[in-house]
């Protein structure tokens, strides 16, 4: 009995191996018809549809807040941008992880949104509506959608890499675009009173139709956290974010690839 | 390729070619007209409103001044006012703004308001960028938006001199405010491009990409399959590489702007109560008692009950409707009342003295093609209403702002065919 599964085991053993044999063969086959131009193709067309999407989603959550460096405050600026732009990544991620096995998604999603991020920025903001670039510039996710990639890649798990992954995209987008911003909120005098270089900004760069009251900033609370505002965002802009990671792999999951495989499948 | 098809292409072509080249001019005004009478005339009115001077280069200052009363007759389908802001209104950042003040309290922010509060505003912004430009004083009110005053064309010229915002930090250090710091942000954010470009490039130049899905499909999604060469040790070394000069540049990137500013504060924010001001020593009881409106000549008259509660004389001077201005006076009185475009006359019946207890029925008529530009007066709308501010006057340079409510009747009547 004993060899007879032993016999067994070892056969379903060798089928593995031999599948996986010829899956090997199978990922070095040279097609014909398909060759590196088409996967040229697919990246370069993707960046437009990518980063319109992470650019639309990230200005629909956290417009504003991208916008100014007056809005990049220690309270809300870490929670709605952590959950804005990490939801089009875990999309990516989710897309190109089963599709290809690549852990790119997120930093694919993050250069693609730098792009168009600059690009509007440039074009519109500041030589269209003349509002300098040091105040509108756009917040980077690069070094998050690396380090999420990265995670992915060591965990093989979309489950571990919303609980790890997440966590580490807050931190990290947030500390990444903290040190541009940093010079930002240096204290200055003006008007009668003492206010940082990105108050100066927002008060001087007219803005009509957004008057200050509503700026969506910490204006000081019962709540502080004994002054600690900063670290209890972070902590909440990771759990934002793992919301956000799994809205992400809905639309992946359900709204982007769930509509291919029924097509794939009726033909 | 359909003849139907190159038709519409060539006709498509023609319209976008006809719209950019038929150089359409700059839009001049800010949408004002566009809202409900109701939302300009019940709410707020602005008065002796002055922008000057008028022409200036580059670098020059614009002052703004004038008052603005939040009005008692607020209609009853907004938000009671709490909380507001005054701003310039101006397209976009053409000026900057270098000083405000709110009843003579700095104000960098906004302020807690109230139904009949008056709130005198001093603005001064300087020229940022050429051209003409239409500049307005603005009261923004939390739950309303922005409601416009009294605008004025201002010419900004070029300068020899490029436009510069000094700004002196609390370290002593003076920077420019127009680039201070830009470089740096550029640079610190296409240099993390760079690294998650050389990740990008990593995967799709070493490896296929869209015939890996004949691969990956017939495996577990957890499967990184290093066997069958989709991720392989290589791989994991060369990304923790990519991971590891990430989180150096991180370290070296904030130690270098944490040493650079070492004082960092959060956003500052100020909402304070601005001082009282007054509507004026009581002198008049006055009570609206009815309006007609005649569209095509662009005619209000006013019916106005108004009682002399002082010992010595008193006398009509100003109504203001919302951003517009009427005077009782010669034009020397019209031209110190505001900016010329949103002054008018204002004739009284019985013109006059009003003597001390007297009690007098005013018809008050301007006529001012003001009312149809800015759709101030409703002629067909749910609040039938406007709200005006009286200024009475008497011989010892006293003054009193009365507010009145009246409702308005339209002395024609349209027939309309549609909703």
């Amino acid at each position: 009995m004993a060899t007879e599964t032993t016999t067994v085991t070892d056969l379903a053993e060798a089928a593995e191996r031999q599948r996986r044999l010829e899956l090997k063969e199978l990922l070095n086959k040279k097609y014909k018809w398909i060759d590196w131009k088409w996967d040229l193709v697919f990246w370069t067309t993707a960046v437009f549809v990518v980063a319109g999407a992470a650019d639309i989603t990230k200005q629909l959550f956290a417009g504003d807040w991208d916008f100014w460096t007056d809005w990049k405050d220690p309270q809300w600026w870490p929670v709605v941008t952590a959950f804005a732009t990490i939801i089009i990544p875990s999309t990516l991620q989710y897309i190109q992880w089963t599709a290809w096995r690549f852990p790119t998604g997120a930093t694919y999603t993050a250069c693609c949104l730098f792009f168009a991020a600059w690009v509007g920025r440039y074009f519109q903001w500041d030589l269209a509506a003349t509002y300098p670039m040091n105040f509108v510039w756009p917040a980077s996710v690069v070094c998050a959608g690396i380090l999420m990639d990265w995670t992915l890649m060591k965990t093989k798990s979309f489950i571990l890499t919303s609980l790890i992954g997440a966590h580490v995209w807050a931190i990290a987008v947030w500390a990444y675009n903290y040190v541009p911003l940093a010079a930002f909120l240096q204290p200055a005098h003006f008007m009668d009173h003492v206010v940082t270089v990105a108050d100066v900004q927002g008060i001087a760069y007219i803005r009509s139709q957004t008057p200050e009251y509503l700026r969506l900033i910490e204006r000081g609370a019962l709540r502080s956290f004994l002054g600690e505002t900063q670290y209890v965002s972070l902590a909440f802009a990771g759990t934002a974010a793992f919301v956000g990671y799994w809205i992400g792999q809905f639309i992946g999951r359900y709204l982007a690839v769930w509509p291919i495989r029924r097509y794939l499948k009726t033909m | 390729m359909g003849k139907r098809f190159v038709i519409g292409s060539v006709g498509a072509l023609c319209v976008i070619l006809a719209v950019v080249l038929a150089n359409p001019p700059n839009a001049a005004a800010h949408g004002e007209a566009a809202d409900e009478p109701f939302l300009k005339n019940m709410t707020t009115a602005f008065f002796n409103v002055s922008v000057s001077p008028t022409e200036i280069e580059v670098g020059e200052p614009v002052r703004v001044t004038g008052s603005v009363k939040i009005l008692e007759t607020w209609p009853h389908t907004l938000e009671t006012p709490e909380i507001a802001s005054i701003m310039p209104v101006v397209p976009g950042p053409v000026f900057v703004l270098k000083e405000r003040f709110v009843n003579g309290t700095a104000a960098i922010g906004s302020f807690f308001a109230q139904k009949g509060g008056i709130y005198e505003f001093e603005m001064e912004l300087v020229g940022k960028e050429p051209g003409d430009w239409h500049v307005h004083p603005g009261i923004a009110v939390y739950g309303t938006g922005t409601l416009i005053g009294p605008g004025e064309w201002v010419t900004v010229k070029p300068s020899d001199e490029p436009f510069s915002f000094p700004l002196t930090l609390m370290s002593g250090e003076t920077i420019e405010l127009s680039t201070y710091g830009g470089a740096f942000v550029w640079w610190w954010s296409f240099a993390g491009f760079v690294l998650g470009f050389i990740w990008i490039l990593y995967w799709t130049t070493n490896k296929r990409t869209v015939t890996n899905l004949a691969v990956t499909v017939q495996l577990p999604v957890n499967d990184d399959a290093p066997d069958i060469g989709l991720i392989t040790p290589r791989d994991h070394m060369w990304m923790n590489v990519i991971v590891g000069v990430t989180l150096v540049m991180l370290v070296v990137g904030w130690t270098y702007a944490t040493s650079n500013a070492p004082v960092r504060w959060p956003q500052q924010t100020d909402w304070f109560t601005p001082e009282f001001i007054s509507s004026g020593e009581k002198m008049a009881e006055a009570r609206a008692s009815g309006a007609t409106y005649d569209e095509a000549s662009e005619t209000l008259e006013m019916k106005v009950q108004v009682t002399n509660v002082i010992q010595s004389d008193i006398a009509l001077k100003q109504l203001t409707i919302a951003m517009a201005t009427f005077v009782n006076g010669p034009e020397a009185e019209q031209a110190k009342a505001g900016p010329s475009d949103f002054v008018g006359r204002l004739e009284v019946q019985p013109d006059g003295p009003i003597a001390p207890g007297e009690n007098k029925e005013l018809t008050l008529t301007i006529s001012s093609s003001i009312f149809s530009e800015e759709r101030l007066i409703p002629t067909q709308a749910p609040q039938q209403f406007i709200g005006a501010v009286l200024r009475f006057e008497n011989g010892n340079d006293g003054h009193e702002f009365v507010t009145v409510r009246s409702n308005v009747v339209p002395t024609q009547f349209r027939s309309t065919y549609l909703p």
